[in-house]
């Protein structure tokens, strides 16, 4: 049908000769050529990952693991081995203590009664003085953690499938297929990053993950359209050039988005506080993440499919 | 839309859109125009999981009653703008903004308050009373009171209703000469001998402060949670860290717009400045959306707004590069434009539909403020798909026909277009 509709064009004077020498496809770059490297760069990190969580596991916030997390203002500016002696006069000396200005401090704890948290707070004020209200105050029960993974997994579960009949609908089942793996593909390389570098994990970080599964597949879906756009106009070449070309016709667009969308994340990395921070951390990572897998994992593997099932031109 | 009249209707619906939204970003002052979520005005939030008293089963009805208890007990301290939401793991969710004493607030809402009446039928070896079955329970109380009596003792005054007060009556008459026990939430508060029977009220002693003894009548008078209360999270938020979050975000957001304008004029120059346009638009519409629907914004929901910005121009780089593409061809600017359009489409839905489906099950199933951050993306993703393709589009179909529009405008070099069509036909 196509080849028909591609020969009835070339009676159209206007634009014969073009049509002709445009669907040789010539392309730039070999994007399919530097995939194999990049893919095994890619399972060597998932799979320090999977090791790393195997062996030390996730460096979990007070969401998963339950306990208490208070964000003190001092009325001075204190150094973090005399909140650490108070804490361990407490009993607590094993508080993890961060500083986020000089003069205040998070202090995680395992969970506190009331009056042990209250004893603590008065200490401080005896000793240091601090100003009230807190600025956070959290108090996780341990039970919580369940609920939270609960709800992403199953948010995780039914974006999957609402992808997988969406793709499989308006393209066909075996992009819908490749579109999961490379979900999973970023899903696997944001959480080997979490494990590996022992970021903490909180609420806010499956609420990143999440996110990035809803935008990364953008770049993988624009390039898919291109693809399918090209299967149905061009018979002649083989599916790794037209995959190839598909590529290079969208790279521009990918590199302008990304560099777009990475602006106020950048920025935010820059003058964010340590929860936006958070958010943007995990979102860069995403983006990232996304955009390599969209060129370098999909479509290789599409080209793979085809080879060794031939539906196109091998 | 090819005609013109069409895209200047277009553009005037787009107009009056932005003088709605602008009504609704000025109506309160601006500074008021958009609702923050507790997270960044600073509060608390409890998060509470309804667990069964006894046998009962928790259903949703039990809920829906533990939910009113609740924004009772809240309305009595005096909280305003309290907000008593279910997530659908039937977690009831609290939010108090901006309050001096949460603990006492956690305290009271958590609180059972099952008053009951036992018999002490006799003491064990430790002195704990044994006691009977519970005879009768605190919802026919008609009234409690915080006070002294005679002796100076603090106590909490309970008045029956008519109903109450003869069951009470039956009950007293039938134990003259034993211990009756109050108990509240499982704790014997006082277990007074019963000269004779009585009818009317009762009192609660055994209390140490005052602040206690309104605490309990007031959780008397609210009544009993139907269910148990087990607190899954309280989280309160000081409201200098909300500012500083708010405040950076905005900068971020300021800056990162200002990088997008220039990069994009760079790029497309007079199309580039057309995406602006569509840009501003974006923003004042998101703007004037939160503040008509008085959402209330959390800090997973700038998140979402910043991330969006980005993403609000990729349509339109969708779009400009496919015209860009086929004005290399050798197109006229209207073929090249509309083929530009049409190509695009497709991209821009199908990538659009796949975020909006895991903002939708992120929805449905997040927790908390996550919730928020799907919100955004998804009222971006929809106010992005009206400015950035239909807004656009009616601008530039309004402009092509006169003399601005070159292939200078659209960022494409004549020397390029006439330099590849060579190469074309000479191969």
């Amino acid at each position: 049908m196509a080849i028909k509709g591609w020969l009835a064009k070339k009676d159209n004077t206007s634009g014969q000769e073009l049509k002709e020498v445009l669907s040789e496809r010539p392309y730039k770059y070999n994007f399919m050529k530097q995939s194999k490297w990049v893919s095994i760069a890619s399972i060597i990190f998932i799979i320090v990952g999977i090791i790393m969580t195997l062996t030390r596991g996730f460096n979990f916030g007070i969401d998963f693991l339950g306990g208490n997390l208070m964000e003190v203002k001092f009325d001075r500016a204190v150094e973090i081995n005399e909140i650490r002696n108070i804490m361990e006069e407490s009993g607590l000396g094993k508080s993890i203590l961060q500083n986020t200005k000089p003069d205040q401090y998070i202090i995680r704890t395992t969970p506190l009664s009331d009056e042990q948290k209250n004893n603590i707070l008065e200490t401080f004020d005896k000793k240091i003085g601090i100003s009230k209200p807190l600025i956070q105050d959290r108090v996780v029960a341990a039970s919580f953690s369940k609920t939270i993974t609960r709800n992403a997994l199953i948010a995780v579960a039914i974006s999957f499938a609402g992808v997988l009949i969406y793709v499989w609908i308006r393209f066909t089942a075996r992009f819908a297929l490749v579109a999961i793996v490379e979900l999973l593909h970023d899903l696997l390389i944001i959480l080997s990053f979490y494990a590996i570098t022992y970021r903490e994990f909180n609420t806010n970080t499956t609420a990143v993950i999440l996110t990035i599964l809803g935008y990364s597949l953008n770049d993988g879906i624009v390039i898919f359209d291109r693809i399918r756009e090209e299967l149905r106009i061009n018979k002649r070449d083989k599916y790794i050039d037209l995959t190839n070309y598909s590529i290079n016709k969208t790279f521009v667009r990918s590199l302008i988005t990304g560099t777009t969308t990475l602006f106020p994340i950048i920025i935010i990395l820059f003058i964010g506080n340590e929860i936006l921070k958070d958010f943007a951390f995990g979102l860069l990572l995403g983006i990232i993440s996304g955009s390599y897998s969209s060129i370098y994992i999909g479509p290789p593997i599409l080209v793979a499919w085809n080879n060794r099932f031939p539906r196109y031109k091998k | 839309m090819r005609s013109k009249v069409g895209n200047i209707v277009v553009i005037a619906l787009f107009i009056i859109i932005l003088g709605v939204c602008f009504y609704y970003i000025f109506i309160d002052g601006i500074q008021n125009s958009i609702k923050l979520g507790l997270d960044l005005r600073g509060g608390t939030q409890i998060i509470l999981k309804p667990v069964e008293i006894g046998t009962e089963e928790v259903t949703d009805e039990a809920i829906d009653k533990a939910q009113l208890i609740i924004l009772n007990r809240i309305d009595s301290l005096g909280i305003s703008e309290p907000l008593v939401t279910r997530d659908f793991n039937r977690n009831i969710i609290v939010q108090l903004p901006g309050i001096d004493d949460p603990e006492r607030a956690i305290d009271l809402i958590g609180k059972t308050a099952q008053l009951e009446f036992r018999i002490v039928e006799s003491v064990d070896e430790n002195g704990n009373p044994v006691l009977g079955p519970t005879l009768m329970t605190g919802d026919k109380l008609s009234k409690a009171q915080a006070g002294y009596n005679p002796n100076g003792q603090i106590i909490v005054s309970m008045v029956f209703t008519e109903e109450g007060s003869q069951q009470f009556e039956k009950v007293t008459s039938e134990n003259v000469g034993k211990q009756l026990a109050i108990v509240l939430d499982g704790e014997v508060r006082s277990a007074p001998r019963i000269n004779q029977a009585i009818s009317g009220d009762a009192v609660i002693e055994g209390i140490d402060t005052l602040d206690e003894a309104k605490d309990i009548a007031l959780v008397l008078q609210t009544g009993a949670l139907p269910v148990n209360l087990e607190i899954q999270e309280s989280q309160t938020i000081g409201p200098t860290l909300g500012q500083d979050s708010l405040r950076q975000s905005m900068l971020a957001g300021v800056i990162g717009i200002s990088l997008i304008a220039i990069l994009m004029v760079c790029l497309y120059r007079g199309l580039g400045l057309i995406s602006v346009i569509g840009l501003i638009f974006y923003i004042i519409i998101f703007w004037g959306i939160l503040a008509g629907l008085k959402t209330p914004i959390t800090l997973p929901g700038i998140a979402g707004l910043v991330l969006t910005i980005g993403v609000a121009v990729d349509a339109n780089v969708l779009i400009f590069a496919r015209i860009k593409e086929e004005m290399l061809k050798g197109k006229s600017k209207y073929a090249a434009f509309n083929e530009g359009f049409r190509n695009a489409l497709k991209a821009i839905i199908d990538s659009n539909i796949t975020t909006l489906i895991t903002a939708a099950a992120l929805y449905r199933f997040g927790t908390g403020p996550v919730r928020g951050f799907a919100v955004t993306l998804a009222i971006g993703i929809f106010i992005s798909l009206l400015t950035a393709v239909i807004l656009v589009r009616a601008i530039l179909f309004l402009i092509i026909n006169t003399r601005i529009v070159t292939p200078g405008f659209i960022g494409v070099k004549v020397q390029k277009i006439q330099k590849d069509l060579k190469v074309l036909k000479e191969k």
